[in-house]
């Protein structure tokens, strides 16, 4: 046995659902609603874990990177991930599809960020922790924040920027 | 407490993002006398001054590594990966 | 009262805004405070003092003194000087019986002052005891400062915001602009924080600027928290420029506290910003310059200027304030009587060197200047102005000054000179313990008016050296903070498996279950699932257990080494029960380890286990360094546990072929690949509630497909406490309730276990002693005699002495009878020895008994 079945992608479709789906899908619910011009949910998009020679590991195009140290890191692939897997594993090191595991938020304010973070911004990619719990960094193709926290602290994180959003159109009233 | 610790891979983080494990013990290689296994297993030395202790980047990267702090000033002198992948 | 429109005021006259003070409709100007619009309209009282009930005015005028709280809108405390103006704000005197111009409460002032000296409800209050809940009442009511409304909920949102700077600027007067300025030649990242809303719109090339905000303190690696109204900023700073000038000192001297006593900086802003003349007829008492020269600003704008009186040159033996109904009417210097209804009083300017102190700095008096002065600055932090003492003026003036009345050296607390002397006379002879007991320096000005008055008074009355006597430890915070700020939004991570909603959906009630939200059972009646369990088939939501994989050429040995248990002999397909002990030897953690190939292991935890067997895992491996990765994939995962006697069946029809999972081909204790309604599965088959099951692990985006799909089948959902009863049944351990930090395998009844002949296992040489000995208690199950449930820690009774403690209790519907597991003391601990159980008031009788209570054979879930 291997661990495959860890891979979404090995599901027959229509079978799975994003973590936040409640918190920010449009087919939601209402009240937790989040706003597409601000928040977007980017979960089940293909990431791999790596352990071991992490530097062995050559990212193609469409493909990021996130090296946490000389044993661990993140692949975040636009491939399928099982065949990331198996490509990876090729090259001696262990890889597992993680893209069930998280949970992803891509967030375009900074300044959301900085309400739950205080991760300096600049070091992104990188991993730290978001909203009191421990998350990964990068910044999408689309230069917002991508956080990426498990995903059953997803909806729980959502909230939470749902929440900082609402912070910012608040005035001071006193 | 709001210190800075040098994580080997990801940099000076804040303190809260760390776990905190003490300071390194010696375990005991062979069977030992209850005296013996009682001192390692519940008594620390606790100095005042540097001592070497383990911490691991929990909310970073996830790493075990060592570092020696001055426990009086909270100075980290110097952060260490443990010896690679040596059979104790 | 307010002047003609004057250069330079801060207020638009073209705009009026109007609200109630103290039920008093104010009409003020945009620009103004609320205490800036009040005192134009003649108010004078702003508050009634600590202790006291004394009426109290405006002193400083800067948010530094706590003369002017009041409660706005419902928020207590609010400084109302430095407060800006709002329509229809409504604004009230606090610590106040009536009104804050006739106050009951100021009894006390009158006839109090001799039975009630500093710390008298220590002494006096302390008999009967029993009395001491009625006097503490009546103190709390009598004394303090404004009441929160405990129904009022969160009235005002507050965030936190994380932001970093290359120079963090603390101050924005002369000194600090001009380092700030300086530093932002060097490129961007400088901020310039000050508490002065008058700089909200202070332009500095290259400098972000904010205002008004306080910082609280300096914290290490650079922290300071910033306080901006309903956002704390949390800065990290490389560089901290501190900027907090001087702050003007209170002169000690009898009535020093009346309404009309003010700082020459409160009369410069209500004069030059708010265009109010602050009084008819003045006198000036200083020994500064800068202090002095404001006589004739005064002039200028027509007020009489009765005496002025440089305390350089004039060293009176008396001087002393008078006045009636609590203002000021006279000085008396001397002998001689002049009439004023403004008194400008400067004792000197200290150094507002507390966020340097705290950031580690030294603090040495000054003897050429006679003030405290911050050395030895730690790396980083910087200091510049008069807050390094530059520029100040010596004090001049006497400690404290002769005369009849209260002469207060810290009004905040209304501690008076008197009160220091007789703390002094009763033995508190370090300044730290004389703070302590009179609480000088304690009150919401955090010192800023009241530290160095205290040290001088404590100077003069023990004729010791001011350098000698030393400070007080400064504090953060240094401002006073509301405590909804610190505490932020609420962010309380809440753990939700992927099928999670599925269970809200249904009806089930939700319940913490260590970081995770799970359903403690569907409908009213848990039983009714425990019996779907035992009759046809349940399905239970477990993605809460902790899911590792432990993969490497060495991945045999790391395990061998983690466990007591052996895994060598573990062939792939096959699952061991696993138990995890510390190097004391006791139980940590449990699970099920599956080899799914030579090199590859699946590890469960327990629910809340999962994080911190991870890293137990990852650290042993850091000393050892065996070739194999642990990798926790607890969230990557969904499992779900499919039990009951129709559990082969159901699951056969979602599988390609129902042969995969007969009896034969998946037995007991095999772990399994298939795929479950087009989801790729890892089935164990394991029975933790006793009957046939398997336990499905499969991606968690998949979770609420096949938890339909399950559902669809006719598995009954149920709950952690249906779970509870069903493993209670099998006498199934819960580590962490059922065991504690003192448990061991052997008093747990797992001596079968620990394979001590492996050569080395973490808890090894601790269980080689254990083995050795007689347990004082043992971990056993029980019966009730009677139709009651103990609760959970109630105490097992032997001969009228508590002995044990029940860990577990439920009605079993299954066994006819109640049941639980509990810690039993060794020799009670035969099967069939009958014991006593304390239920609430009753002793109640139970039998121990052995082994699993519903199938003891286990003939059912091997089925």
């Amino acid at each position: 046995m291997t661990p495959s079945f860890l891979s979404p992608a090995l599901c027959a479709d229509g079978t799975t659902t994003s973590p936040l789906r409640r918190a920010l899908g449009r087919d939601g619910w209402s009240a937790y609603l989040g706003d597409p011009e601000q928040v977007r949910d980017v979960s089940l998009q293909g990431i791999v874990e790596i352990r071991g020679a992490v530097d062995a590991v050559a990212p193609e195009a469409g493909e990021e990177l996130l090296r946490l140290s000389p044993r661990r890191g993140f692949l975040f692939t636009e491939a399928n991930p099982v065949e990331v897997v198996a490509r990876i594993r090729a090259t001696g090191a262990l890889a597992y599809d993680a893209t069930g595991a998280l949970a992803g938020i891509a967030i375009a304010s900074e300044q959301v960020m900085r309400r739950l973070t205080d991760l300096d911004l600049d070091a992104i990619p990188t991993a730290g922790p978001f909203a009191r719990v421990s998350a990964l960094f990068r910044r999408g193709p689309d230069g917002w924040f991508h956080v990426y926290v498990q995903q059953e602290l997803g909806h729980y994180a959502a909230e939470a920027v749902l929440d900082a959003l609402a912070g910012l159109e608040q005035t001071t009233w006193r | 407490m709001s210190f800075l610790l040098a994580c080997p891979f990801c940099g000076p983080r804040p303190v809260d993002e760390y776990a905190y494990f003490g300071e390194v013990t010696t375990r005991p290689s062979s069977s030992p006398s209850l005296r013996e296994l009682t001192d390692y297993v519940y008594f620390r030395d606790n100095v005042a001054g540097v001592q070497r202790e383990w911490w691991q980047h929990r909310a970073g990267c996830g790493e075990w590594f060592l570092a020696d702090r001055d426990t009086r000033t909270n100075d980290v002198l110097e952060v260490m990966v443990p010896e690679p992948r040596k059979q104790a | 009262m307010r002047l003609d429109p004057r250069a330079g005021e801060r207020i638009d006259r073209s705009s009026a805004v109007s609200f109630t003070f103290a039920g008093w409709k104010i009409t003020g100007f945009e620009g103004d405070t609320i205490a800036s619009a009040a005192f134009a309209a003649g108010k004078r009282v702003f508050s009634r003092s600590f202790k006291y009930h004394r009426p109290r005015g405006l002193l400083c005028c800067s948010g530094h003194c706590p003369n002017c709280q009041m409660t706005v809108d419902g928020v207590p405390n609010v400084r109302v000087c430095t407060e800006p103006i709002r329509e229809g704000a409504v604004v009230e005197g606090q610590n106040v019986r009536w009104s804050l111009d006739f106050d009951f409460m100021s009894l006390t002032d009158k006839v109090g002052g001799p039975f009630t000296p500093v710390g008298f409800y220590y002494r006096t209050l302390i008999r009967p005891r029993a009395a001491w809940p009625l006097y503490e009442k009546f103190l709390r009511s009598a004394a303090g400062l404004g009441t929160l409304d405990p129904r009022a909920g969160h009235t005002r949102r507050y965030d936190t915001e994380h932001r970093r700077a290359r120079v963090l600027v603390v101050g924005g007067g002369a000194a600090g602009r001009a380092a700030a300025l300086e530093a932002a030649k060097a490129g961007p990242g400088v901020v310039l924080v000050d508490e002065d809303a008058r700089n909200r719109d202070l332009a500095l090339g290259g400098v972000e600027v904010l205002a008004p905000a306080r910082a609280l303190g300096i914290w290490e690696g650079g922290l300071v928290p910033v306080d901006a109204d309903t956002v704390l900023y949390r800065f990290r700073a490389e560089r901290i420029v501190v900027a907090t000038g001087a702050t003007e000192q209170p002169l000690v001297f009898p009535g020093n506290d009346l309404v009309g006593v003010m700082l020459p900086d409160g009369v410069r802003r209500l004069l030059r910003d708010y265009s109010i003349r602050p009084g008819e007829r003045a006198i000036v008492l200083g020994s500064d310059d800068e202090t002095l020269a404001i006589a004739d600003e005064l002039v200028d704008v027509g007020v009489e200027v009765a005496k002025v009186v440089d305390l350089r040159d004039v060293r009176p033996r008396e001087l002393a304030a008078q006045g009636g109904k609590g203002r000021v009417r006279r000085l008396v210097l001397d002998g001689e009587s002049y009439g004023c209804d403004l008194l400008v009083a400067s004792g000197g300017r200290q150094p507002a060197y507390s966020l340097l102190a705290q950031a580690g700095a030294r603090v040495a008096f000054d003897d050429s200047l006679g003030v405290f002065v911050p050395t030895e600055l730690p790396d980083g932090v910087e200091a510049v102005g008069s807050v390094t003492g530059d520029g100040l003026s010596r004090i001049a003036p006497e400690p404290a000054y002769q005369g009849n009345g209260k002469c207060f050296v810290c009004v905040c607390e209304d501690v008076t000179t008197k009160d220091m002397k007789r703390a002094i006379g009763e033995g508190f002879d370090s300044i730290e313990l004389a703070k302590r007991y009179t609480t000088a320096t304690m009150g919401p000005c955090q010192g800023k008016l009241c530290h160095l008055s205290s040290i001088r008074v404590y100077a003069e009355e023990t004729r010791m050296f001011e350098s000698a006597i030393g400070t007080t430890t400064a504090r953060p915070p240094w401002a006073p903070v509301e405590l909804g700020l610190l505490a932020g939004r609420d962010l309380t991570p809440a753990r939700r498996g992927s099928i999670h909603w599925r269970h809200e959906e249904a009806g089930a009630t939700i319940q913490w279950a260590g970081p995770w939200l799970r359903p403690y059972a569907y409908g009213e009646h848990p039983e009714d699932e425990v019996r779907a369990v035992h009759e046809s088939l349940g399905v239970i939501d477990v993605s809460t257990l902790g899911k590792l994989f432990v993969e490497g050429p060495e991945a045999v040995q790391l395990l061998e080494r983690l466990y007591p248990n052996r895994f060598g002999d573990l062939k792939p397909g096959r699952i061991r029960y696993g138990v995890l002990t510390s190097d004391g030897g006791r139980i940590m953690d449990d699970g099920t380890i599956a080899r799914l190939a030579e090199d590859l292991f699946y590890v469960t935890t327990t629910s809340t286990g999962a994080d911190a067997v991870t890293a137990w895992f990852e650290w042993w491996n850091a000393v050892w360094g065996y070739d194999a990765e642990i990798v926790n994939v607890t969230g990557a995962l969904a499992a779900v546990n499919l039990a009951g006697p129709r559990a082969r069946e159901a699951l056969g029809r979602l599988v390609d072929d129902p042969d995969d999972v007969s009896a034969e081909d998946f037995r007991y204790l095999d772990a399994h690949e298939l795929e479950v309604a087009g989801v790729p599965t890892l089935a164990l088959r394991i029975g933790f509630v006793g009957e046939l099951g398997y336990e499905l692990h499969f991606p968690s985006p998949a979770g609420e497909h096949l938890w339909d799909a399950l559902v669809a089948e006719g598995a009954v959902p149920f709950g952690l406490e249906p779970q509870r009863v069903l493993r209670l049944e099998k006498g199934h351990v819960i580590v962490g309730q059922d065991t504690d930090s003192e448990s061991n395998l052997y008093s747990a009844g797992m001596s079968w276990l620990p394979k001590l002949d492996k050569d080395d296992f973490v808890g090894k040489y601790a269980l080689e002693h254990f083995a050795e000995r007689e347990e004082k208690e043992r971990l056993v199950g029980f019966t009730m005699e009677e139709d009651v449930v103990p609760a959970e820690g109630a105490q097992i009774v032997v001969e009228g002495m508590p002995v044990g403690r029940v860990t577990s209790a439920r009605r079993s519907d299954a066994v006819g009878r109640v049941i639980g597991l509990a810690w039993v003391p060794s020799d009670r601990s035969e099967d069939g020895t009958r014991v006593e159980i304390q239920v609430d008031r009753l002793r109640k009788g139970a039998r121990i008994t052995h082994g699993a209570f519903f199938d003891p054979d286990g003939e059912r879930m091997r089925s």
